[in-house]
């Protein structure tokens, strides 16, 4: 069976799509998948050091299609999950190096070999864009619930349509913050889905351990206490076809509301007994 | 008609002249040449009464090529005034002790420098021939001079006495603890030389003697100082061909800290003033030398030269790549952000049975 090409965008920059993609990809790759990881944004890779690999980088997706190596030779192997592989952008040069043409023609190589390819998406809805998307069948669009960010994905979804290769699309809610949705300071989920009128893969907190993982190159996922690491293998089990409930991302950080909430489970619990 | 010129002061005389009109036609003349731009000028004149407006176009002829007429020389009472009315500074003495006035000295004469010269290298040349009386001769003293100019080339040391010897026909022998691989090298430069050697008897005369004057370069320090380089850079090597081809590589220097994302590629040495940040290529044949962090790429010797290094005031690249072997950081110095202290240890790079290793300089 052929693997599964997805491009993960949002046209805005900053929503997270690089750390959707690491952790994603690491996700898939613990429950066994065969994964490879392509960083589409040349010139401004960060992909590489979110998952620790930066100084393992000899040669990149600009090496490859300029013919200088093999395929097998650019893929840079985790540090610990062997099923996973990193194929980086060149740092040194600019999106004109790759067109959309020749990234297709490397995912349809990948595909034969690995079961899922995630291609990061650079901001932007230019060449860069185009050229990601060109090799994909399946899309995820990330955003954060902020009107900017909305908008710029409803500009996406408009370009995902309108592409041929992209069979269907998914919402992917980042930094949510439950706290403010309640004091209705923030859109809530739901909002989104109703404004964008596309249905969502996963819901993630807003988590300081990001930033930690980032700075030290290990995906989130990897930490099981963290709730953006749990969001993020929910969403893995959903892409492989699993029905997973939606994480309930509403824990109060205070003792009173976590005792609030013990006591409702509680009840709850009571009420189906 | 006489010109003499000091560093910001040139003097035209025109004295011996007669009338305004050619005066002026004089002057055009002498301020085409290269030497009266930019400088003060001191107009020397004669018995010539000149009106304000022919004052003023001198004036203005000399403004025209940057330059300020700064005084005016005259016996005419006329001229006087009218100078001392636009501002200018009037000297009025006669011909004779007019070269007095000039405020700066003109350039020394060949005599005059080639006398202080040789007296402040005395003591110089007495230390010079003790250490040497019984190995070298005054040829040795010729090429050191030359040396002198070319420091980056030391192994010329032997390769310049023995064109020296060739050009003054003498053969006395004379020998150094040097490898002879070296004088195989380049014989090429007999012309410069030669050059060299005419620009001096110009310079000094052809009677003059040159041995002295050659003299004035510091032989001891220059042997002392290319055992110190061959002790730092190449310790565990012979002098060999490819290292004199590496040595005399072309160095480029970039002062400015190179970014994430720039390339740096250059077919001979590349120094860096400035740090090198992630994300950034130094592509060289030869070294590479950074001052400041080096947290990028770096590829020495890219042309196949094993011998190639790497240095660095902090060492902290990313990948080390020197000719055909590459190293990466380890993955337990990932660190973030590096202190920038006073106080680094400087790194160097190199290769040690195929593999590239990291030494502080200390060491």
């Amino acid at each position: 069976m052929a693997g599964r090409v997805i491009v993960i965008t949002s046209g805005k920059g900053g929503v997270g799509k690089t750390t959707t993609s690491a952790n994603i990809g690491t996700a898939l790759a613990k429950s066994g998948h065969s994964v490879v990881l392509v960083d589409t944004d040349i010139g401004l890779r960060n992909l590489d050091l979110l998952l620790g690999l930066e100084n393992r980088i000899v040669y990149t997706l600009v090496d490859v299609v300029e013919e200088r190596c093999k395929l097998k030779q650019a893929l840079v192997k985790d540090k610990k999950n062997p099923n996973l592989c990193l194929l980086a952008a060149a740092q040194t040069r600019d999106k004109s190096s790759v067109n959309a043409e020749q990234l297709k023609k490397i995912t349809d190589k990948l595909k034969k070999e690995y079961d899922f390819i995630l291609v990061d998406c650079p901001a932007g809805i230019e060449q860069g864009f185009q050229t990601a998307i060109a090799g994909a069948s399946e899309a995820i669009v990330v955003t954060t619930p902020e009107m900017s960010a909305v908008r710029d994905a409803d500009r996406i979804i408009g370009l995902l349509e309108a592409a041929e290769g992209i069979e269907s699309y998914k919402l992917l809610i980042n930094r949510v913050r439950p706290n403010m949705i309640k004091s209705n300071d923030m859109m809530s989920v739901e909002d989104v889905e109703n404004i964008l009128s596309c249905g969502k893969i996963g819901v993630i907190p807003e988590d300081t351990g990001i930033i930690t993982s980032t700075n030290r190159g290990e995906p989130i996922v990897n930490n099981e206490k963290s709730l953006a690491g749990r969001a993020y293998l929910n969403v893995a089990r959903r892409i492989n076809g699993e029905d997973v409930p939606f994480l309930d991302i509403d824990e109060p950080k205070d003792i009173v509301g976590k005792l609030k909430k013990f006591l409702s489970g509680l009840k709850k619990q009571g009420k189906e007994q | 008609m006489e010109q003499l010129a000091n560093d910001n002061m040139y003097v035209i005389d025109l004295g011996h002249i007669d009338s305004a009109a050619e005066i002026i036609f004089e002057l055009s003349n002498m301020l085409d040449s290269e030497n009266a731009r930019n400088k003060k000028i001191c107009l020397k004149l004669g018995n010539v009464d000149l009106n304000q407006a022919q004052l003023l176009s001198i004036k203005s002829l000399i403004n025209g090529i940057n330059s300020i007429l700064s005084s005016v020389d005259t016996k005419s009472t006329e001229t006087e005034k009218v100078a001392l009315a636009l501002g200018i500074i009037v000297s009025n003495v006669s011909a004779e002790n007019s070269t007095e006035n000039i405020p700066a000295m003109p350039y020394k004469s060949a005599e005059e420098l080639k006398e202080q010269m040789e007296a402040e290298n005395t003591e110089i040349h007495d230390v010079m021939q003790n250490s040497q009386e019984n190995n070298h001769d005054e040829n040795i003293n010729n090429s050191d001079i030359e040396n002198n100019r070319d420091l980056n080339s030391l192994p010329n040391i032997q390769e310049n006495t023995d064109i020296n010897e060739a050009v003054q026909n003498k053969s006395e022998s004379f020998q150094t603890a040097d490898n002879t691989a070296v004088e195989e090298l380049t014989h090429n430069e007999n012309e410069q030389k030669n050059e060299l050697k005419d620009e001096l008897d110009i310079i000094f005369g052809s009677n003059a003697d040159k041995s002295s004057i050659f003299q004035m370069a510091i032989p001891e320090e220059m042997y002392e100082s290319k055992e110190g380089i061959t002790d730092i850079a190449v310790p565990e090597y012979e002098y060999t061909k490819e290292d004199i081809e590496l040595e005399s590589f072309p160095t480029k220097y970039i002062k400015q800290t190179i970014r994430s994302g720039q390339v740096i590629s250059y077919e001979g040495n590349i120094v860096i003033i400035g740090d090198c940040h992630p994300g950034c290529e130094i592509n060289a044949f030869g070294d590479i030398t950074v001052w400041g962090i080096l947290s990028g790429i770096a590829h020495a010797g890219s042309g196949g030269n094993q011998k190639a290094r790497v240095r660095a005031l902090k060492m902290n690249a990313i990948q080390l790549r020197i000719a055909n072997c590459y190293s990466r950081r380890p993955d337990s110095l990932n660190t973030v952000y590096i202190e920038k202290t006073n106080s680094f240890t400087p790194e160097e790079a190199r290769i040690v049975n195929n593999e590239i290793v990291v030494f502080k300089i200390n060491d």
